[in-house]
């Protein structure tokens, strides 16, 4: 059960300007350097003639890899003083698998790049996360998650549409060199964070009162177990929607299917950069629960308008609502593990806990939607995915608490 | 090590990327143009690594030692595995991924990982390989494609253990009947 530390002095800090800027900056470079490692990477060793069969393999490796890592990677995070250094190793590490996959694109080195930076990817997750807690302390973090949920898609949509550009004009190898390029401005970001604001007793939680030990404990703590399953069940309704609506637009349009499709990527990130401080306050001031209903329900009208709607461009604005409920859970996945290990020490392993179910999800999802889509057609699937998308809605309204601290009431 | 600054760390990590990818590129940079089949990565773990060196002795059949070599030239061959295929209007189609040969060992058809942003929403399409046109002399590489992506973008989608349908150059689809029939 979450304990619920009573505010003292050290629990309302005021980092300074520079910090907070730096924290701003971080999550938007950080964003940027990610999107080069998305599903780019398998156009880019197609054309470095390699069979899709490789090509398969070497990103299931590096799928494995970062699922396997996360908890691990929290309980790191957990663990070491220094969160910056986390950070800044991490991002040194990413920077080098991006140089590899440029430079080397040969079996091994790409598997080897692959491995690294699903490792590096599993602890500067959570080490963004314990910097933010670390340096705002539970009473403000609803609010930071949603200024670093903000950062992160202005730095995911600049990145790709800079990326597409550039893929376009120079090379593909280039994409990978401007990755690791941008890794640069990252580590100075970090370096802008004031170490000694960052407190990190804080920053993992608050102290650990008697006997906390690893999974058993977090077992037991129904209102985490429970959002565990309600994330598992958004990202199995969610990861395969997008993949199989932009295929869908390959097919049905032509001229304007590579514009489009780069709109349905980029239009959620511009409602994320816009909607997440909102979110983030809304969190603060009603609750929770609300916010993630309202994620919920987003998902699952998507779903359904997805399943009925033919013309491409109004799946365009249908994306809208990706938006929402991606700004919804971006912010409420750290803020509700927050709230549930209040006092427990072990903020960062929980987040690796539930990561690790997010990746379960989104694992089963392009799975099962490619298996109903090959079978049934893509609007049985759709359908399909807003059916898990509802029973995820209903388990949010019927189980999941509210985990608000009492004393955080609105200023 | 705590003492040290993350900065450090990471130039220490990215001098060690530099120096690892050097020498591999100018290996990688060569055989494309001048040896026949592009698969120049390393073979998945499954597969034991059957490569036959050029100098190596062939099996049995030939007793002298080494079998007498062929040189293509490399204006007038190249690798397709990867390559980028365009329309006879220069719009970009995708990548070849794959070939499909019948019994005789004759192409049939070209696989193409066809639109998509960054690798989303790709669709992969087999389409005929006489619709394909080479110019390998030409500084890009450049394969045309007969079809316009207005043709191309409702095609079944290619599914690896079934039946492939091919667009055929007529611009209709149709499947692959027996393997190793003529063609026309």
């Amino acid at each position: 059960m979450p304990t619920i530390a009573e505010p003292t002095a050290s629990d309302a800090p005021a980092p300074s300007e520079q910090s907070r800027a730096g924290l701003d900056w971080l999550n938007f470079f950080v964003a940027n350097v990610q999107t080069g490692f998305g599903p780019f990477i398998a156009v880019y060793l197609t054309s470095r003639a390699w069979t899709q069969v490789n090509i398969g393999l070497a990103l299931t490796i590096g799928g494995l890899v970062a699922l396997a890592g996360q908890i691990p990677g929290g309980a790191i995070v957990d663990i070491v003083r220094s969160k910056r250094l986390v950070a800044g190793v991490a991002m040194g590490a990413i920077a080098a698998s991006a140089l590899m996959l440029a430079l080397w694109p040969v079996f091994l080195a790409v598997v080897a790049s692959e491995i690294l930076h699903s490792l590096a990817s599993c602890l500067l997750g959570p080490a963004l996360a314990a910097i933010s807690l670390g340096l705002v302390g539970h009473a403000a973090i609803g609010e930071r998650l949603g200024r670093n949920a903000s950062f992160a898609s202005l730095g995911n949509g600049i990145a790709a549409a800079l990326m597409g550009a550039c893929g376009r004009l120079f090379s593909d190898q280039a994409v990978f060199l401007v990755t690791a390029v941008l890794a640069v401005p990252a580590l100075m970001a970090v370096t802008r964070i004031r170490s000694e604001e960052i407190d990190p007793l804080r920053a993992r939680g608050g102290a650990r009162r008697g006997p906390s030990g690893g999974l058993p404990a977090l077992l037991t703590n129904l209102p985490l177990v429970i959002f565990s399953g309600c994330i598992l069940l958004f990202h199995f309704a969610n990861a395969a929607m997008l993949p199989l609506m932009a295929s869908i637009v390959t097919m049905r349009s032509s001229d304007w299917a590579t514009v489009l499709i780069a709109a349905c990527i980029v239009v959620p990130q511009a409602v994320v950069a816009v909607s997440s401080a909102w979110v983030g306050r809304q969190a603060q001031r009603i609750g929770r629960r609300p916010m993630l209903l309202l994620g919920f329900v987003a998902l699952v009208i998507r779903g359904a308008l997805f399943a009925v709607i033919s013309s491409p461009y109004l799946l365009v604005v249908v994306q809208l609502l990706d938006g929402v409920s991606a700004a919804v859970i971006g912010v409420m996945l750290p803020l509700v593990v927050a709230d549930t290990t209040r006092g427990s020490g072990r903020f960062n392993f929980a987040l690796g806990v539930v990561g690790s179910t997010a990746g379960i999800g989104a694992a089963i999802s392009t799975t099962f939607a490619g298996y109903i889509s090959d079978h049934l057609g893509s609007r049985t699937a759709f359908l399909s995915l807003a059916l898990i998308a509802a029973v995820g809605l209903a388990a949010v309204y019927r189980l999941m608490p509210e985990t608000r601290a009492r004393t955080e009431t609105p200023p | 090590m705590r003492r040290h600054s993350p900065g450090v760390a990471a130039i220490a990590l990215m001098i060690i990327g530099l120096a690892a990818g050097c020498p591999a590129e100018a290996q990688d940079q060569a055989p494309p143009s001048s040896t026949p089949p592009p698969a120049t990565e390393p073979p998945a773990p499954q597969s034991p690594a059957p490569q036959a060196l050029p100098g190596s002795p062939a099996p049995p059949a030939a007793p002298s030692g080494t079998p007498p070599a062929t040189v293509l030239p490399k204006d007038e061959t190249q690798g397709v595995l990867g390559k980028d295929v365009r329309s006879a209007t220069g719009e970009p189609m995708g990548q070849i991924i794959n070939v499909i040969v019948d019994k005789a060992g004759q192409p049939r058809a070209a696989v193409i990982d066809f639109g998509g942003f960054l690798g989303v929403g790709s669709r992969k399409i087999a389409v005929d390989w006489s619709a394909l046109h080479f110019a390998p002399g030409k500084p890009p590489g450049a394969i045309t494609l007969d079809f316009t992506r207005n043709q191309l973008k409702a095609a079944p989608e290619y599914k690896e253990g079934q039946p492939v349908v091919v667009l055929s150059a007529s611009g209709s689809a149709q499947p692959i009947e027996t393997p190793g029939s003529p063609e026309h």
